[in-house]
């Protein structure tokens, strides 16, 4: 069941890396997120209480409700153009995102023969990682940009689960907490920019140091 | 029963395709009174065109017919089988789609050039997308027969689902680009700058075109076949439950198929290679997870 979930969300990736529009970026968001939850589920069907669901419920009001309806509000009212612009061809894009999956998974079979972890969803949360800092770094648009780090983030928490010890949950919520606030802070910083300064190309924000 | 059947099933998808869109449409039956009228018809052969366009139509119908006989249609046993047959199938499906491509190229239209060079371009992404898919499941059950890896699919393995949903997004996008269908080609439009498959066959007529387009009906039913092949094991021997299981799935898939091309806009020609890639994409992520989950 867990390596169901991992694949599942290695397919949101690569779907990810294909896609050019705004909107589907932000239903992968949502997608990882159901993921994620549903993952959590299942880790506590063995010793069900409160305690286990509050972590699954949590992540399901942030990443599922929260975050998307916040970053297509921004989107709404920044009248943000619907197409990412990629300062990379989007085959040669995939084609960069297969290669280093692969490598990943390599790199992580060979890790796992010294410790102790599960090879597919270590593999996807590390892919999930790159994947993420890729589109922070070859992707014009801020908000492009705030998406790739929720998808880094998504990728941290699979990560997480895949290795053998139990993470407290206090420390779960407040990364949680944590995601939330500078996803927060990223909407209001890029309203101050739009005010300030029109489109939101990191090409023109060079302009920006003296 | 892929020869009578396979006319039907387009018809099915275009007569969803119309409910989709809120018109009555063609009868069921169209495609079968659509290939009489053809068959009845007198060929006629361009002035330019060498003894290749004239044997090609009897090639590709040949081709993807024997590419039919080595699938196991309705869950039965196919007519051929043996060892590697995988490599066959995927051998003739490309032989056929050479002969079309030689045969637009023979009649010396500029038009039916450029098809030809995007029908050759496209197929250069599609043929990995098929062994990437197939071969891992060959990979997997350790077999390379066909009829033998579909036997050896046990659905109650939570791998095996695992890799059919995934193998199932990419025989789908596989299916649309071989039969030219929506996202990737309009079989609808007859404008010559924006078409793949058909406009190789625009100096076709008659009888020539008849097998054409039925072998180009064949082959979408091939593909359905393919998918449809994996859920074989929940029949569980029973004769009349797999025969009813089959039809449901091919129903199912006419309507996803239908659905798809109902939402979808065609692509843009440039962005095709990156949906294909996706599809590969997929397979490869098929074989790593097979690999490494051993």
């Amino acid at each position: 069941m867990f390596n169901l979930f991992s694949i599942l969300f290695c397919l949101s990736l690569l779907y990810l890396s294909v896609t050019s529009r705004l909107n589907a970026y932000i239903s992968v968001l949502r997608i990882q997120g159901i993921l994620l939850t549903l993952l959590l589920l299942f880790h506590s069907i063995g010793h069900f209480s409160v305690l286990t669901l509050i972590l699954p419920l949590t992540l399901f009001t942030i990443k599922v409700i929260l975050v998307p309806r916040y970053i297509k509000k921004i989107i709404f009212d920044l009248e943000i153009k619907r197409t990412i612009e990629s300062s990379m061809r989007q085959f040669s894009f995939l084609l960069l995102v297969l290669f280093s999956m692969a490598v990943i998974f390599f790199v992580s079979n060979s890790l796992s023969k010294s410790v102790k972890i599960d090879i597919i969803p270590f593999a996807s949360g590390f892919s999930s990682v790159v994947i993420g800092l890729f589109v922070i770094m070859l992707r014009k648009k801020l908000i492009v940009h705030v998406i790739g780090f929720l998808v880094m983030e998504n990728g941290i928490f699979l990560f997480g689960s895949a290795l053998s010890f139990k993470i407290p949950l206090m420390i779960e919520l407040g990364a949680l907490l944590d995601v939330f606030v500078v996803v927060f802070l990223m909407g209001i910083a890029l309203n101050k920019i739009s005010s300030t300064f029109s489109g939101f190309d990191i090409t023109e924000l060079r302009r920006l140091k003296d | 029963m892929i020869l009578v059947l396979s006319p039907l099933f387009s018809g099915i998808v275009n007569k969803q395709k119309n409910f989709f869109t809120g018109r009555i449409g063609a009868p069921v039956l169209q495609p079968y009174y659509e290939l009489f009228k053809l068959f009845k018809k007198e060929t006629l052969h361009a002035k330019t065109a060498s003894f290749i366009s004239r044997i090609t139509p009897l090639v590709h119908f040949t081709a993807i017919l024997s590419a039919a006989a080595v699938l196991p249609v309705g869950f039965s046993a196919p007519l051929i089988s043996f060892e590697g047959d995988i490599i066959l199938f995927a051998y003739l499906l490309s032989l056929s789609r050479f002969f079309q491509i030689l045969a637009a190229m023979d009649i010396g239209s500029s038009f039916e050039g450029m098809g030809a060079s995007r029908e050759a371009s496209f197929a250069v992404f599609v043929e990995p997308i098929f062994f990437f898919t197939l071969g891992s499941i060959a990979f997997i059950t350790g077999l390379t027969s066909i009829s033998s890896i579909y036997d050896s699919i046990v659905l109650n393995n939570i791998s095996y689902l695992v890799f059919i949903f995934v193998c199932s997004i990419s025989f789908f996008i596989l299916a649309v680009t071989e039969c030219s269908r929506m996202p990737v080609d309009d079989p609808n439009t007859h404008l010559e700058l924006t078409m793949i498959h058909e406009v190789m066959i625009l100096d076709n007529s008659g009888f020539d075109l008849f097998l054409y387009h039925y072998s180009s009906s064949i082959k979408l039913f091939i593909f359905v076949i393919l998918e449809t092949s994996f859920f074989g094991s929940l029949g569980g021997g029973n004769r009349v439950l797999e025969i009813g299981i089959f039809i449901l799935i091919v129903f199912f898939l006419s309507t996803a198929l239908a659905f798809v091309e109902t939402v979808t806009a065609r692509f843009k020609m440039k962005n095709i290679p990156q949906y294909l890639l996706f599809a590969t994409a997929i397979g490869v992520l098929n074989l790593l997870i097979f690999t490494f989950t051993q």
